[in-house]
């Protein structure tokens, strides 16, 4: 589903590279942790799977396609079957719960017919149906936070990408989200996440890869942490 | 079902940006109806042109007793000074033809030129008696009048020698002047109309900078996200236009078909059809076309800028 070929990807200036000749094979239905100290290039991997950046060197795969090869005008259509997840949430803010999840759906030119039936399926399952209305600024960080999976998960995307999701939250609020990552990957949707949070990596033992100045230091099924963390 | 999302967009949009699009709204208006009025002044001055340039007749105006228009005139025309005047203008190469017109018949001129004047009686403002003997000459060549001007010029006889082209030079020269003007009046407003489209579009983008963002990482299309800048745009530019037709309208019916059309009538004035030709013409640069390329093609090159995948 996901695939790095020797990765490598220097930004202008003096330094290391943010990554360094990474290989990874992520199949479907995977749930990978990407853990390491901050500037261990984390985020720059994911944004190389959502083309938001493209290597300086070796090749990237989203469900078997070459995307450092993509056009520019393809680019959405890639992102529209990649769901993300992020620290800071990144809701609309005049938009309410349910049209910001809705959004997603009119980006791809879903019926209003079929939004009015998805959007609070999807809402229950996040179990946010009664605050539909509400607006960001409302909510708590988790609920804002459940919000953002509901946005990732409604059009049942291939692959979620989720970087840092449980950083701005509290032990409590970080669980629950982590169970809905788990359930939605449990549906068959390859969960791709960075983080810093060793409780929740040693928690779920999932698949762990560790990344230290940009390069694989470690990939373990069934991981924890790390110790020297 | 997108259309709508669009619409919203569009709404809020506006709203948010209110006093700048206000701003281009009015240096619009203002840039587009001097844009317009140039326009309408280059066609007048054409068709004036035109008119005069077909224009092929002299007057010779003969002299009456005590003839307002020259001192030299000792009194009315004799037969004699007639005789060689006439002999001038048969001889002339430049003349093509040439006719006689009486008192009589200048006086019924005057009476159909100014009929609220009164004619007749004790207190009539002029009479036939008053009126100057002419002959019309007809030219070959209305630029050549010269000539004959010259050799008619110094008889006895001869009061003055109307051409109407020389008369109405100052007219022509004035319409110049303000088509000039406001063409470079016009050009420095469309200048600054899109200075302010751009900084309006640069301000807009900036704010939504965060809503673009996601928008594109949810995977809206760019065409998606710029939608509602260009409907902006071409909103502003619709009632920027509107506002500058209703202008330029005013200035056609109470400018020209009211004002000088009726004072003036004895050369063609501009009419409706050149009023559309102004709004929707090609050649002239037509407001209604001008408005919406000043403002849509800046917000396509600004958006690309600040919209990038």
């Amino acid at each position: 589903m996901i695939r790095f070929e020797k990765v490598t990807k220097k930004y202008p200036g003096p330094g290391q590279p943010a990554l360094d000749q990474v290989t990874v094979d992520i199949e479907k239905g995977e749930f990978v942790f990407i853990v390491g100290a901050s500037g261990s290039g984390k985020s720059t991997a994911l944004r190389l799977v959502l083309r938001e950046t493209r290597p300086t060197s070796g090749r990237v795969y989203v469900a078997g396609k070459e995307i450092n090869r993509l056009a520019g005008w393809k680019v959405p259509r890639l992102r529209r079957q990649i769901g993300t997840v992020f620290q800071d949430f990144r809701l609309l803010p005049n938009k309410t719960v349910a049209e910001n999840v809705a959004f997603a759906q009119q980006v791809i030119g879903k019926s209003r017919s079929e939004i009015r039936r998805t959007v609070p399926e999807t809402l229950d399952l996040v179990g946010l149906k009664d605050k539909a209305e509400r607006l960001p600024d409302e909510l708590s960080g988790g609920e804002q936070q459940r919000v953002a999976i509901a946005r990732a998960y409604v059009n049942k995307p291939m692959i979620l990408i989720a970087d840092e999701p449980t950083g701005n939250l509290d032990p409590a609020s970080s669980v629950g989200i982590m169970n809905l990552l788990q359930r939605i990957n449990e549906t068959g949707t390859t969960v791709l996440m960075a983080t810093h949070d060793h409780g929740i990596v040693d928690q779920m033992r999932k698949r762990v890869v560790e990344l230290d100045h940009g390069r694989v230091v470690r990939d373990e099924a069934m991981g924890a942490y790390g110790f020297q963390h | 079902m997108q259309l709508r999302y669009v619409f919203s967009e569009l709404r809020q949009g506006l709203r948010r940006n209110l006093s700048m699009h206000l701003a281009v709204i009015l240096t619009l208006f203002v840039s587009l109806s001097l844009v317009g009025i140039g326009a309408l002044l280059n066609m007048q001055a054409t068709k004036t042109a035109d008119h005069l340039g077909s224009q092929l007749e002299v007057i010779v105006w003969l002299c009456t007793p005590d003839d307002p228009s020259n001192n030299a005139c000792t009194g009315e025309v004799t037969e004699p000074q007639k005789a060689l005047i006439e002999k001038a203008i048969e001889e002339n190469p430049e003349v093509d033809s040439y006719h006689y017109e009486s008192k009589q018949v200048a006086f019924e001129k005057a009476q159909e030129l100014y009929p609220d004047l009164d004619f007749e009686g004790e207190d009539a403002a002029m009479t036939a008696k008053d009126m100057p003997q002419s002959y019309w000459v007809t030219l070959k060549d209305p630029d050549e009048a010269d000539g004959i001007k010259s050799a008619v010029q110094g008889l006895d006889g001869v009061s003055f020698i109307g051409d109407v082209r020389e008369e109405l030079k100052p007219v022509y020269t004035i319409i110049d002047v303000l088509k000039y003007g406001s063409w470079a009046a016009a050009g420095m407003l469309v200048l600054a109309a899109l200075l302010l489209v751009a900084n309006t579009i640069r301000l807009a983008a900036l704010a939504r900078r965060k809503e673009i963002g996601i928008m594109r990482l949810v995977g809206a299309s760019t065409m998606y996200i710029t939608l509602p800048f260009l409907l902006e745009a071409l909103v502003t530019a619709v009632v920027g236009v509107a506002l500058a037709a209703g202008a330029l309208a005013l200035f056609m019916q109470f400018g020209i078909v009211d004002g000088l059309g009726d004072l003036i009538d004895f050369l063609p004035w501009i009419g409706w059809e050149d009023y559309l030709q102004a709004l929707f013409g090609w050649r002239q640069a037509g407001i209604a076309i001008l408005g919406p390329v000043l403002t849509v093609v800046p917000t396509l090159l600004l958006t690309r800028k600040y919209i990038k995948v």
